[in-house]
């Protein structure tokens, strides 16, 4: 008989890291599956459990070339994800999947990649980031915009320092501190500001919603063309296959027709996300 | 195979069906719904519509999805739950609703197959009941490539000729159960085969409501996304979600856990079901919601049958059993709006 597609595995938290602290609280985990897993491609997301609590799409962000173990940052928001930052290294949580389609980087060989991330949003092109760089030879530049509220909810902040060795980062904060040097202002305007050139270059970014629409926007102005940006979708999800009929954006079901989508395909449906 | 049954023997042949839980419609508190049948005796099929659609006993209101519970070093341990039904025959399924069965299988079927739904749908024999005459003054079944006789998603058709039924078994499974009932079934005569086509065509001119020209209405609705018609067709909607409770052809759902026992953890995750008319049903936990308006959810109800599923499946996702119009409690009507559509701008 074919798998049950509601019933999840079981997979046992191997580490567990702090990125940011209070309120909208952000921690890493790295799990490992118990017994027989699944490989995933870059941009796939996949179903949390906390049994007695319930389940949460999640975006894998590690590379699938990391076979030791899936990885999902996490934003505490309701009562699931709250649930998953109480565990405790060697814990066991529920996770099915892999979910949706993925970003079609064997198009993209040769290309200038630009990352641009806000938030949580870095997570879900964290996975593309990391092949990327670890065949960079595929490639032409990368480069990366990340911002965030402030200088404490920046993710990935031991990463982002490394990877500096190899690419262009410009990091931003919403409004002044005192020991920040890097960029201030929204992410969208640190784009502008910094000017990448379009010229062979796909442009891949996510974010809050407000900020991926005016990230499209500047990169318009830029000379980017629609089939040169790509971004990822989130939608409240329940069964992760196309089914349970709430996360529609117009004839798609984002769980199973997305996430990913070029702008060129985004456009065309309705905006209702 | 096309049969006829004298009515007096149809309780002679549901008492052959040995080993099937029967259902049929029956009148309780001025409602009909499907009962099991204990004792065939007096049965009758004079009902008008089900309340509820027979979707239920496939799709049910509530299905457990899986136990969970946990070993005593806290590992959690999880059991299957696979429905396993007796085999369970549905009597006096009006053709409205045996086509929304189809339209089910589609959603329930495709790239991921839903056990839970498979293994109730296969248990299931299906008989319907032509409509003579309308059950209700909001079918509109003809405007939906539908009719009063369709046979989509039966595996029996019965048409009342008076005195017997006409009975055309249309499936594997239906050509079972009238095979149990052998003796019972004669060879239908010239006259039967012509009243038939007498009943059946008149049945179709019965129907009161129409859409014309419904096939306008998908490219249309495409470019009234945006359109003020919405916020005008919901203003009075109280987002009590019976349009798609009733509905035969609505599917969404929610998932969540049922816990019995927090120490040792035990409970259920159980799939309800849900709709797009209630704000929850798309809010982020961010608190952003992308359709935040009992407009933009009226829309979704129109364009999820309308478009959506009509650009994905080539068929509309309603099947004009006029439920959502005759109960809805402020009186919205989905004839009224896709005629508004139809004849917008």
């Amino acid at each position: 008989m074919a798998e049950n597609v509601y019933i999840p595995k079981l997979a046992k938290i191997i580490e567990i890291k702090d990125e940011v602290e209070g309120a909208r609280a952000i921690r890493t985990f790295r799990t490992q599956f118990l017994e027989d897993g699944f490989t995933h491609d870059c941009g796939q997301c996949a179903m949390l459990s906390i049994f007695g609590k319930g389940e949460s799409m999640i975006s894998i962000s590690s590379s699938p070339l990391e076979k030791d173990y899936l990885q999902f940052s996490i934003l505490k928001s309701g009562r699931v994800t709250s649930s998953i930052h109480a565990l405790q290294e060697g814990d066991i949580l529920g996770v099915r999947g892999p979910y949706g389609n993925s970003f079609p980087i064997k198009k993209w060989k040769g290309k200038n990649l630009i990352f641009i991330g806000g938030g949580i949003g870095l997570a879900p092109i964290w996975s593309v980031l990391q092949t990327a760089l670890k065949h960079k030879e595929n490639y032409g530049k990368l480069s990366l915009f990340y911002g965030a509220r402030t200088s404490k909810d920046i993710v990935y902040k031991e990463d982002l320092e490394e990877i500096r060795k190899d690419i262009a980062v410009h990091l931003s904060i919403d409004q002044e501190e005192p020991d920040w040097n890097e960029f201030v202002g929204f992410v969208p305007v640190n784009v502008l500001d910094k000017k990448p050139s379009p010229k062979d270059a796909i442009a891949i970014t996510c974010g809050p919603p407000i900020m991926i629409k005016f990230v499209i926007t500047n990169l318009e102005a830029l000379g980017f063309k629609d089939d040169q940006i790509y971004t990822t979708v989130e939608n409240k999800m329940k069964c992760g296959i196309g089914k349970c009929g709430r996360c529609n954006i117009g004839n798609h079901y984002v769980c199973k027709d997305g996430p990913v989508y070029s702008w060129a395909e985004l456009k065309k449906l309705p905006q209702e996300y | 195979m096309d049969k006829i049954l004298e009515k007096k023997s149809l309780t002679n042949w549901l008492k052959k069906l040995t080993g099937y839980d029967v259902y049929a419609p029956v009148l309780k508190d001025d409602l009909w719904n499907y009962e099991i049948i204990s004792d065939g005796d007096n049965l009758e099929l004079d009902y008008l519509n089900t309340v509820q659609a027979p979707k239920k006993f496939i799709f049910p209101q509530v299905e457990n999805l899986l136990d969970f519970g946990s070993s005593d070093e806290g590992t959690p341990e999880i059991t299957e739950t696979l429905p396993q039904p007796n085999p369970t025959v549905i009597l006096g399924v009006r053709p409205c609703d045996g086509k929304a069965v189809i339209l089910q299988d589609l959603v329930f079927g495709g790239e991921f197959t839903d056990p839970y739904y498979w293994n109730r749908r296969n248990a299931t024999y299906l008989v319907g009941l032509t409509c003579n005459t309308p059950p209700s003054p909001n079918c509109f079944c003809t405007s939906v490539d539908g009719s009063p006789h369709s046979q989509e998603g039966l595996d029996i058709l019965l048409t009342d000729l008076g005195t017997k039924y006409f009975v055309e078994a249309l499936t594997d499974k239906g050509r079972k159960l009238v095979s149990a009932g052998q003796a019972l079934f004669k060879a239908p005569t010239a006259k039967d085969k012509k009243d038939l086509e007498q009943v059946k065509t008149g049945s179709e001119k019965k129907i009161k409501r129409q859409i014309k020209n419904l096939k306008k209405v998908p490219p249309k609705l495409k470019d009234m996304f945006d359109s003020p018609l919405w916020d005008e067709e919901a203003m009075s909607c109280l987002r009590c979600g019976i349009c798609t409770f009733l509905c035969p052809t609505c599917h969404c759902f929610d998932i969540s856990d049922e816990v019995t026992s927090s120490l040792p953890l035990k409970g259920h995750r159980i799939r309800t079901w849900d709709t797009c008319q209630f704000p929850d049903f798309t809010m982020h936990s961010s608190g952003h919601n992308p359709r935040p308006d009992k407009a933009s959810r009226l829309r979704q109800r129109m364009l999820h049958k309308f478009q959506y599923f009509v650009e994905i499946h080539k068929k509309y996702q309603c099947t004009g059993c006029g439920r959502c119009v005759s109960l809805c409690p402020v009186g919205i009507d989905i004839i009224e709006v896709l005629d508004k559509v139809r004849d917008y701008g």
